[in-house]
């Protein structure tokens, strides 16, 4: 059998770099508190701009909000080299149930009363409230995602 | 949870290529960069053994234009997923009673 090649102590060994190679990409997978607050702030930017009475506003405001998003992921790839599915399996999941869960629940309500009554504020209050959201679910999320990798394999 | 069947795999077993699947096996993506850096060795190292890998159907290579610079990343697929946990299952089963 070929993993006779393979003896106990260099099984450990190999097992042991494994592990170490995983608690050194979770010193490094925080990502810096503005991340976070430009994650929200762009968020609040997209749904915010529903609530502006000029179409042309609203388009440019949700442009600006699509253009954020990406420059915020490629500078996560740029800072750490790296990037991880947000909707990945693992114990990620339950930070991204909340955040779905809370965004059906205040984004729905919020287009009833924008679309069907006319109270555009209502989603620039959404906006405020999702932007506020993501950005504190995005920091759980990572400290999830950085306690199952210093967890090993 | 379903359980890992424990199987020895000579293309992921080879120390770089295990480092470098352990590495990839965390992320979705990583920049070639990053891996080089993580691992130690030289770009060309680095490329021999990402090629194997590639060979085996365990790796996959993107390339994309960032900032007009060409940056190279690397993600497991899901062969190469299934053949590193099954070899780390093996490694676990070789250990056990230590």
């Amino acid at each position: 059998m070929e993993s006779s090649r393979v003896d106990r102590d260099d099984a450990a060994a190999q097992l042991a770099a494994l592990r170490n190679d995983r608690k050194v990409l979770a010193d490094r997978a925080m990502q810096p508190w503005w991340y976070d607050a430009l994650l929200g702030t762009c968020v609040f930017v997209l749904l915010g701009a529903q609530a502006l009475d000029d179409p042309v506003a609203t388009v440019v405001g949700c442009l600006l909000g699509v253009a954020g998003l990406r420059w915020l992921v490629s500078t996560y790839r740029r800072l750490t080299g790296t990037w991880v599915n947000g909707f990945r399996d693992g114990r990620t999941r339950k930070a991204i149930a909340v955040w779905l869960v809370l965004y059906a629940l205040v984004v729905v309500p919020a287009f009833v009363l924008h679309l069907g009554y006319g109270q555009h504020w209502a989603m620039a209050v959404a906006g405020a409230v999702l932007g506020f959201s993501i950005a504190v679910i995005s920091r759980w999320w990572s400290r999830i995602h950085i306690a199952e990798l210093r967890e090993g394999l | 949870m379903t359980a890992v069947e424990p199987r020895f795999d000579a293309v992921v077993h080879a120390p770089p290529r295990l480092q470098i699947c352990g590495l990839l096996a965390a992320v979705d993506t990583m920049e070639f960069a990053a891996v080089r850096d993580h691992v130690g060795v030289s770009d060309s190292v680095l490329s021999k053994h990402v090629k194997q890998l590639d060979e085996a159907g365990y790796v996959k290579v993107g390339k994309a234009t960032i900032a007009s610079r060409q940056r190279t990343s690397l993600s497991l697929t899901r062969a190469g997923r299934a053949a590193f946990a099954a070899h780390v299952a093996e490694l676990r089963r070789i250990t056990e009673g230590l």
